[in-house]
């Protein structure tokens, strides 16, 4: 879990933070949503540890995301548990994708299982009430 | 046929009392013993907040059943009768036995390669911080 600085140039126009983004898990959506769907990083094509962001160029300072499952060595992911499963859907509903939350495939696949088993019974919402 | 392994999860009205949904159990656990099955376990979570609401209703008391049965038929009666009693407001019937096996098997398979890890890892764990370092350095 070593918080490394990663300089990427982005081209994306505009609504980019200049600043370095937040990257708590999920919450930090943002910096979350940046990174693309999968592909390999330009991880260490810049060395040097970030330091203020420049002008003109847009850095981020991005905590290499890792399986929340994977960490605890979870082998099944029980839908009866609503408060774990929480964190891994946003506010209105929707399951969070890989690329927020960092979750491995394998658990992916089997968290959205179980959350939509949870959502059948009412422990989870299939769309939050306004 | 070998044993499946269902979890049967049905939500009562709040305001039922508690009488009332001990009977709806013991039609089910007597349904199930009919049929030559079994329930492992009955736990009553008690009631709880739904996510949503089903049938105006924004509370339900929940009962959680672990039900084994080698004979599918077992889980269509119960369901037919979840149905019929009044005061179950939704239920849902689940087979897990699949997955459960699914995770033996993951953790037998841990286990035995962290059985056969130390001897393993003890000469490659030296490079092993020695490259953490270098990473961190960069």
């Amino acid at each position: 879990m070593a918080d490394e600085h990663v300089p990427q140039q982005q081209q994306q126009p505009g609504g980019a933070p200049s600043s370095p983004a937040p990257s708590g898990g999920h919450s930090g959506g943002y910096s979350g949503h940046s990174s693309g769907p999968g592909g390999p990083r330009p991880q260490g094509a810049r060395p040097g540890p970030g330091g203020p962001p420049k002008r003109g160029k847009r850095n981020f300072v991005r905590k290499k995301k890792v399986c929340r499952f994977c960490v605890d060595k979870v082998d099944y992911i029980d839908y009866k548990k609503a408060e774990v499963l929480t964190s891994f859907i946003q506010e209105r509903g929707k399951i969070l994708p890989r690329r927020m939350t960092g979750t491995c495939a394998r658990h992916q696949r089997w968290l959205t299982v179980a959350i939509k088993r949870a959502q059948n019974i009412a422990l989870l919402p299939f769309a939050a009430e306004l | 046929m070998e044993e499946r392994q269902y979890d049967l999860i049905f939500i009562c009205r709040p305001d039922t009392p508690e009488a009332d949904i001990d009977k709806v159990i013991a039609t089910l656990e007597h349904t199930v013993t009919e049929k030559g099955a079994r329930i492992e376990k009955t736990d009553k979570w008690g009631r709880k907040r739904m996510a949503y609401r089903v049938s105006r209703l924004r509370e339900g008391f929940y009962v959680y059943m672990d039900v084994r049965s080698s004979n599918g038929e077992v889980v269509k009666e119960l369901e037919r009768r979840l149905k019929v009693a009044d005061a179950v407001i939704k239920y849902m019937t689940i087979r897990v036995d699949e997955e459960l096996k699914r995770q033996e098997k993951l953790k037998k398979h841990r286990e035995r390669r962290a059985a056969r890890r130390p001897r393993k890892t003890v000469p490659a764990a030296a490079p092993a911080p020695g490259s953490e370092q270098t990473a961190a350095a960069i």
